[in-house]
């Protein structure tokens, strides 16, 4: 074997990368750490659902049609699913893949905006055969936002200027260019009342697949996911990024240069979100107009970090937003519910996400409840039964609040204040705290002066604030005798 | 001619401090939670539910006291979440910011919808009354300015003192500064540094939620959708430009609110027409400053135990 033949690089192979995919992917779903992430993440959208069912009884909403609503949407609705979707692949493959080299790109909006506006520019003002003019448009998008990520990824490298700093005050800075752009240079003559470039040349635009919103930009968003993929996993720099996302001394003492990985990440970050706001503008909007892009760059992060920075965990997390917010329409529509309750599901599911112990804290305290039901029943049916009164009465009273605080305002707020009393007193029974008792007993008394302030105001307050008062206060006090009779029996102490 | 660069100056440092005030209060806040460890990028959220509850307080008590109260109470509230989320679950800081972010979003809109029935904009609510110092008032060029001035500005300095004084020459502020640098060795000395960082992570729910209500019962009357536009951002970006200290805070936060304030001055130097055309270009000014400055002036040196969850068993 002679030296040349060694030295050969072994080839890229296509077909054997997309063959290995299938593999992988078995590979990864055997994986613990993946399942257990799974596990917290379907754990997460089922705990924020059920939160956000009781908040929507709480306040007065109807949950139940709502969350059908919801659902049939985004399932009959499946192609405007894959709409909203589609951006927020991009600015969420943006936000993950500098994630995982130990950034935080918290400005892909502006790298939207500037990679958007690039393409329109192209799109309208070059003169390109079909076929081959999104192509250009795509990738002038993507390179401008490359620009847009790199300058912070360069002053994080050698300067260590913050990156969440800098490429947020460059996405403002962004935001704010474009509209001068298109209010001055690139304004559409033709229409003095929106703010607003010229339709870009039908050449330019991506083509539909289906419908009138679905659009050749999901087929460019699945091929980003692949490459970022390939890019993480397959590749040396993709490598080093990890590597110094890991840990960066220990990069650096690998010889990498960890400065360059920094910077060229930043700078790919704002590429994939810089050509994600082409897309859009190719595939559906086919001009630019002032505040088009409804957060897309803040729903990235959210994406983002639902995905766990994974390419493919990554697209998932974009559609199920993408159903959330068809859902979120629908809710509004069907049920009189503001979309913005999906925004609220989307905080309850990040919060959770944030701290997967919380699961798991959820299901010991689960199993402790129903451990002590079935072993010491003299304690457990008390304790469960006051358990479930407080959820009951806190949710009835929220409901009731309306009616009541018609009478007065000092009611309601003593119905909040007893209430908020109650849901203390669930957490800290459901974490076996003996204040819960105490507190479900305040929360008792507190409906009890509702009650005798009903003698006041109405009969029918009168009737409701005592059943409430005698519901809160039974239980606990009968909870806290037998646990005083389990004191006598055992001389005093526990 | 005197008499008007006399009264623009005086419009200035008016609309500087009107301007600056929201963005140091929500950066002392931030300061409070990163210096105990806790890295708090959900300061916007924390400020909208401020505003919010602020605004809902007012509206049925008529009291703009009450309903500063209660805002500081509100953005404590969400701050007390991320305080659990981060420090007893242990769970990511910038994951569980974004949370607070998107449910403060998401809170404040749904409230609206249900205290005013619509999503937009809630009816107007008592504003907090200026402070008059009639005394003041004959000092020139300035003078002029005092009586429109909302008292949480002169708040706004009592508490950067505060904030000053408990943290460099109290035991409270030690414990909080010793929770981000050195856990380990607070732990040592006995100190609980769970609970130090709850502590300091409702306080600058405290410090975030006044904030809030400084924008909905002072600067505007009426609580909006979105009403923080990013505030909670800048001051973030005025936390870290102010090297993590109160006067650092402090002047960072007056030189946003100055650069903020800049364009009106300028409508009236440059003439209208041309501030018109090229306002952008000043509202970019800040922003691009921060840049420059945070990458040619100096590096910000934050916290060392910041963003890392403390474990007690765990020796670094």
């Amino acid at each position: 074997m002679n030296t040349s033949e060694i030295n050969v690089k072994p080839k890229f192979n296509l077909i054997k990368f997309i063959k290995s995919i299938p593999k992988s992917i078995m590979a990864t779903i055997d994986n613990p750490t993946f399942q257990r992430q799974a596990i917290a993440t379907v754990g997460s959208i089922v705990l924020a659902m059920l939160i956000a069912a009781i908040v929507m009884l709480m306040v007065g909403y109807n949950a139940g049609l709502g969350f059908i609503a919801l659902i049939r949407s985004s399932i009959v609705q499946w192609d405007r699913v894959l709409f909203y979707a589609t951006p927020l692949i991009f600015t969420g493959l943006s936000v993950a893949l500098a994630f995982r080299c130990g950034l935080f790109n918290i400005g892909p909006e502006g790298q939207v905006y500037v990679g958007a506006l690039a393409a329109t520019i192209v799109g309208f003002s070059v003169s390109l055969p079909f076929g081959i003019h999104p192509i250009v448009c795509l990738l002038i998008g993507a390179f401008v936002g490359f620009l847009w990520g790199f300058l912070p990824g360069l002053l994080k490298a050698y300067r260590g200027a913050h990156e969440v700093v800098t490429t947020m005050m460059l996405s403002y800075t962004a935001i704010l260019l474009t509209e001068w752009l298109i209010k001055n240079p690139y304004d559409d003559p033709t229409n003095d009342n929106l703010v607003q470039t010229i339709s870009i040349l039908p050449t330019a635009e991506l083509p539909k697949i289906f419908g009138i919103f679905l659009s050749w930009a999901l087929i460019v968003a699945m091929l980003v996911v692949l490459c970022v993929y390939f890019l993480l996993n397959k590749t040396v720099l993709g490598y080093e990024m990890r590597a110094v996302g890991m840990n960066l001394e220990a990069a650096e003492s690998a010889g990498i240069n960890s400065k360059r990985t920094v910077a060229v990440s930043l700078g790919l970050a704002g590429a994939l979100a810089g050509m994600g706001g082409a897309a859009e503008i190719l595939g559906y909007h086919h001009r630019f107009r002032k505040d088009w892009s409804v957060g897309l760059g803040w729903d990235g992060i959210t994406v983002a970090v639902l995905g766990y920075s994974n390419p493919f965990g990554v697209l998932f997390a974009a559609i199920f937003f993408g159903a959330l917010r068809v859902g979120g329409n629908s809710m509004q529509l069907i049920a009189g519910i503001p979309a913005e309750m999906v925004v609220l599901i989307q905080g309850l599911i990040v919060m959770f996400v944030a701290a997967p112990r919380v699961i798991s804290w959820l299901q010991e305290k689960g199993t402790l409840e129903l451990k002590m039901i079935s072993i010491d029943k003299k304690r457990g049916m008390p304790h469960f039964i006051t358990l479930g009164i407080t959820l009951v009465c806190s949710i009835l009273g929220f409901i009731l609040l309306s009616s009541i605080s018609v009478h007065s305002p000092i009611l309601g707020g003593i119905v909040i204040l007893s209430s908020l009393i109650a849901i203390a007193a669930f957490i800290m029974l459901f974490m076996q705290s003996e204040s819960g008792f105490k507190l479900t007993i305040a929360a008792g008394i507190g409906w009890a002066i509702v009650a005798l302030l009903g003698i006041i105001y109405a009969v029918n307050i009168l009737i409701i604030g005592t059943v409430f008062a005698a519901i809160l206060l039974v239980f606990p006090l009968l909870s806290l005798l037998v646990i005083d009779d389990k004191k006598l029996e055992n001389g005093g102490n526990e | 001619m005197q008499g008007i660069d006399a009264q623009l100056f005086g419009v200035l440092i008016a609309q500087t401090l009107k301007m600056a005030t929201p963005l140091i209060l929500a950066a002392l806040g931030g300061m409070f939670s990163e210096k105990s460890g806790v890295v708090n990028i959900g300061l916007e959220g924390m400020m909208l539910v401020g505003a919010f509850s602020a605004a809902v307080a007012t509206y049925f008590t008529n009291n703009p006291w009450f309903g500063l109260l209660v805002g500081m109470l509100g953005g404590a509230a969400l701050a007390l979440l991320h305080a659990i989320v981060c420090v007893k679950f242990k769970g990511d800081h910038i994951v569980s910011g974004t949370g607070i972010i998107l449910l403060g979003a998401g809170i404040t809109t749904i409230g609206l919808d249900l205290v005013w029935g619509n999503t937009g904009q809630s009816d107007q609510v008592t504003l907090l009354p200026n402070v008059n110092i009639p005394q003041l008032e004959g000092i020139p060029v300035i003078g002029s300015i005092f009586g429109t001035l909302s008292p949480i500005i002169y708040l706004m300095f009592g508490i950067v003192i505060v904030c000053w004084y408990v943290l460099y020459r109290t035991p409270i502020g030690l414990r909080i500064r010793a929770a981000g640098e050195d856990p380990s060795t607070l732990d040592t000395a006995g100190i609980n540094v769970e609970n130090i960082r709850i502590l300091a992570v409702i306080l600058s729910g405290v410090l975030a939620g006044l904030a809030g209500a400084y924008l909905s019962i002072s600067f505007e009357a009426a609580f909006s959708r979105g009403m923080t536009s990013g505030r909670g951002f800048i001051a973030l970006a005025a936390m870290i430009f102010g090297n993590w200290t109160p006067v650092g805070c402090l002047i960072a936060g007056l030189f946003f609110g100055f650069l903020a304030s800049l364009e009106i001055v300028l409508q009236v130097v440059l003439g209208v027409g041309i501030v018109t055309q090229y306002g952008h270009f000043i509202q970019m000014i800040p922003f691009v400053l921060v840049i420059v400055a945070i990458a040619g002036i100096r590096k910000s040196v934050p916290p060392k135990g910041i963003a890392v969850p403390y474990e007690k068993e765990k020796r670094a």
